[in-house]
């Protein structure tokens, strides 16, 4: 057995960086570096709130890609349903980028929370769009928790898909918050839907990068995590391989 | 298992709290007394803009004037309501109507959704901080 998963692991080994991941990748770091060298230093302050605004910069980015990377998840649950063969990959992708947009929902919430500091005067306030936000994070959270619980890879592939499928419906959920409740939370600046951009050129501009940059980020880390993810499968499809034959062996002998 | 369970209690928690907080955050000056949710004698949060030249700080306290169409309510503050909290900004004050005062014991600075550059043009400037007393 232990032969067999060292050979698995080598093969996929070999996989891991591609020509695609290298170019995401590099992407990534050049987008991000315009985003700190823009944020921090070319972009002006904010009339009313000063430097805070800086803040926008990581903290809308990361709102947007959560809410891709789990639209990527429902979208490959999707596949992994409706198709004939019930593909692993699409599982893995699912898994993956359910996992990169945990984080990024996360990071959402914490440079929220320093931002709602510093302008509205309080870390946190149990308005629409935070407690909207803060359930998504939860519903994830326990989406994942739910693809740990064990038994075969098609079992966990087919719970994880429906959980996907419905938690997906809490993203208009939480965006659309602030238009149908009274908010404390700012409503959109730019996807508006009425064509009106509030915002500075240079402000805009850096905050365009800034979902570039951390898009790249999140492909280049999903790419990454699902074939980590394939390397996993493998090792326990070979030990589950194992065990059926060290069973079958038994079985034998006491014949 | 026990994670799911600690996560299904998160949620709970935290559909909770949104449901006690009303899903409505706040009332509009305006509608103390008129709407349901917004009585006079209950604790409740209550928005509007800080009204021009209304400012003042006594000892410790913060003690200023919230305007929302045109109706206005004076507010006490213990203390400094922090954030960029000043006047012409809309603000959602927490705490209960004591007579003609509302006694707040918090403050939550609401701002907008507009982003200037502090070095744009005078006008644009002048814009981005006028008073807006229908904000929200």
């Amino acid at each position: 057995m232990t032969s067999a998963s060292s050979t698995t692991t080598q093969t996929f080994t070999a996989k891991v960086a591609t020509p695609t991941t290298r170019l995401v990748g590099a992407m990534a770091i050049v987008s991000m570096a315009w985003v700190v060298l823009g944020g921090l230093f070319v972009t002006p302050s904010d009339v009313n709130q000063g430097d805070a605004v800086r803040i926008m910069y990581v903290h809308v980015p990361t709102a947007w890609v959560a809410y891709l990377a789990f639209i990527v998840t429902a979208i490959a649950s999707a596949c992994w349903l409706l198709s004939r063969k019930h593909a692993m990959g699409f599982d893995r992708v699912a898994g993956a980028s359910a996992e990169v947009g945990v984080i990024f929902m996360a990071m959402t919430l914490l440079s929220g929370g320093l931002w709602g500091r510093i302008t509205w005067g309080t870390y946190w306030a149990w308005d629409p769009r935070l407690t909207t936000t803060a359930f998504l994070l939860v519903t994830y959270i326990g989406y994942l928790a739910v693809r740990g619980l064990g038994g075969s890879l098609e079992q966990r592939a087919r719970r994880s898909a429906v959980i996907a499928l419905l938690a997906v419906l809490e993203i208009p959920l939480v965006h659309f918050s602030v238009l149908m409740w009274r908010s404390l939370h700012q409503r959109a600046s730019v996807l508006s839907g009425d064509g009106d951009i509030k915002m500075d050129g240079s402000m805009l501009t850096t905050l365009l990068v800034g979902v570039i940059g951390f898009t790249c980020t999140f492909a280049w880390l999903v790419m990454h995590r699902s074939r980590v993810l394939a390397m996993q499968d493998a090792v326990q499809s070979s030990q589950l391989d194992a065990a059926l034959q060290d069973r079958a062996s038994e079985s034998a002998g006491l014949k | 298992m026990a994670v799911l369970v600690t996560i299904v209690l998160a949620g709970g928690t935290i559909v909770t709290k949104f449901l006690t907080s009303a899903i409505d955050y706040y009332c509009n000056v305006d509608e103390i007394g008129l709407r349901a949710g917004c009585e006079a004698g209950r604790r409740i949060r209550v928005q509007g803009t800080v009204e021009k030249n209304s400012l003042t700080a006594v000892n410790n306290s913060t003690n200023f004037v919230l305007i929302f169409n045109e109706k206005t309510i004076r507010v006490v503050y213990e203390g400094d309501p922090g954030g960029i909290f000043q006047e012409c900004i809309p603000v959602v004050a927490q705490g209960r109507l004591v007579g003609d005062v509302f006694e707040a014991t918090r403050i939550e600075v609401k701002h907008s959704n507009a982003y200037v550059a502090d070095n744009a043009d005078r006008l644009t400037k002048a814009e981005a901080q006028e008073c807006s007393p229908q904000a929200g």
